[in-house]
């Protein structure tokens, strides 16, 4: 029987939470963009190293452009939360150390990972420019376009679950 | 008299026919630019040849527009039929829950009429449950012959939504998304009103009941399908408060297998 664990993706207005979870779990992608109203849940069950499976029970909440304005209770009895911004829009990221403290002074034990979404869309020097911001937080550059390093992330963090 | 006078006489004597024709059109300018410069003569005027005009119109509607109109309109019904089934649905429900009502109310009234003629022991414990419970005789004998089936239970964590235990004799819908789409809906509920040791306690969803039971750190949901009356919410209250107890559920609740075990052996025929 396989442990259910509750994943919290967070993050701004339009920054991919949506969409990394399709690729995660549909392995599709759009460029529609809808947006998220409330919360949507999903459910991916996967293999973990040792053998076991782990049903990973993913709440998709919709986007606020500051993390305390999320409903207390959709975060209750967490097990893994997923920070999301948009690495081609600063306005997602440069309020990044402050949204991140909130987290870690009010959910310190529960396994976060940080994710610059929307790889795709930035190249190099881009990067460079604002690297001092994110780069001293950040866990995984991400496309949700092209499925790049999504898998991984997902993975990462079920493997910190157990 | 000069050549001066002289010639305006000749004049006078030679045009008098013109002038008085000038004048007289001069008289008609008048009278048309009194008619066209004021709003209420050039109406007077116009507004019949409109009036006629426009009935004319009017008449000529169904012949010359009626078929594109009624082409046009098909064709945007086909092409939007969920559009359409969206606007009418709220008047459609309306009048089919209003006519469904009306035939419940003839159903029991009938029902009530036939047992009234009627005696036997079965009756006679029915209206002693009907006066005990205060529900109607008529309401008891509605559900005695409705199909009413628990379909599914599953036994949720408070604040996570996790699926602790889960049971259905045909598996509806996936629990784990079930358990947590109603945690997020009592999540939000509760949060809006705001009030202190209240919660969401019922569901309905098309034509299954989802019923609700708090207890501390988890509660459990039960999808009825059938009839779901006051009654059988009674009845359930206690079967799962039974359950809760006799099984100890507060400590095994950890324990997925075993919970799952129990909670199938105790629900296991879909009856309360």
């Amino acid at each position: 029987m396989a442990k259910s664990k509750k994943i919290v993706l967070i993050g701004h207005f339009g920054v991919g939470k949506t969409s990394l979870i399709r690729r995660f779990v549909q392995n599709t992608f759009s460029e529609d963009y809808k947006v998220t109203i409330g919360v949507h849940i999903s459910k991916k069950t996967i293999e973990i190293p040792e053998g076991e499976s782990i049903s990973l029970i993913i709440w998709d909440l919709e986007g606020q452009d500051d993390i305390k304005k999320t409903r207390p209770s959709y975060l209750l009895g967490t097990n893994g939360f997923i920070y999301v911004f948009d690495l081609s829009r600063p306005i997602t990221f440069e309020n990044l150390a402050n949204e991140l403290d909130f987290l870690k002074e009010n959910y310190s034990n529960i396994p976060l990972k940080v994710v610059g979404n929307k790889m795709d869309l930035v190249n190099k020097e881009y990067l460079t420019q604002y690297s001092s911001i994110f780069e001293p937080f950040v866990d995984f550059y991400v496309s949700a376009k092209t499925g790049s390093r999504v898998e991984t992330l997902f993975s990462k963090l079920a493997k910190a679950l157990t | 008299m000069n050549q001066d006078e002289k010639l305006s006489i000749i004049k006078d004597i030679l045009l008098t026919d013109e002038r008085e024709f000038a004048s007289s059109i001069e008289k008609k300018i008048k009278i048309l630019e009194n008619i066209v410069n004021e709003k209420k003569n050039l109406s007077s005027k116009v507004d019949p040849i409109i009036d006629d005009k426009l009935n004319e119109f009017i008449k000529e509607i169904p012949k010359t527009l009626g078929p594109t109109i009624t082409q046009a309109l098909k064709e945007e019904i086909k092409n939007s039929k969920d559009a359409v089934v969206e606007a009418l649905f709220p008047i459609l429900g309306k009048m089919v829950k209003r006519y469904v009502q009306h035939e419940m109310k003839l159903l029991s009234e009938k029902i009530n009429n036939q047992v009234n003629k009627t005696f036997s022991f079965k009756r006679f414990f029915r209206r002693a449950k009907s006066k005990a419970a205060g529900v109607d005789e008529s309401d008891l004998m509605i559900q005695e012959q409705t199909n009413t089936k628990i379909e599914q239970v599953i036994v949720i964590e408070k604040g996570s939504g996790i699926v602790l235990a889960e049971f259905s004799e045909n598996k509806m819908a996936d629990e784990d998304m079930v358990a947590g789409m109603l945690t997020a809906i009592k999540s939000f509920v509760e949060d809006a009103f705001t009030k202190e040791s209240q919660n969401l306690q019922y569901i309905e969803y098309d034509l299954y009941h989802i019923h609700l039971q708090n207890f501390s750190s988890f509660y459990i949901a039960v999808v009825v399908s059938g009839a779901y009356n006051i009654i059988f919410k009674d009845k359930l209250e206690d079967k799962i408060l039974e359950f809760t107890s006799k099984q100890k559920v507060d400590d095994i609740l950890h324990n997925k297998t075993l919970l799952t075990q129990k909670l199938e052996a105790f629900f296991k025929n879909g009856k309360v």
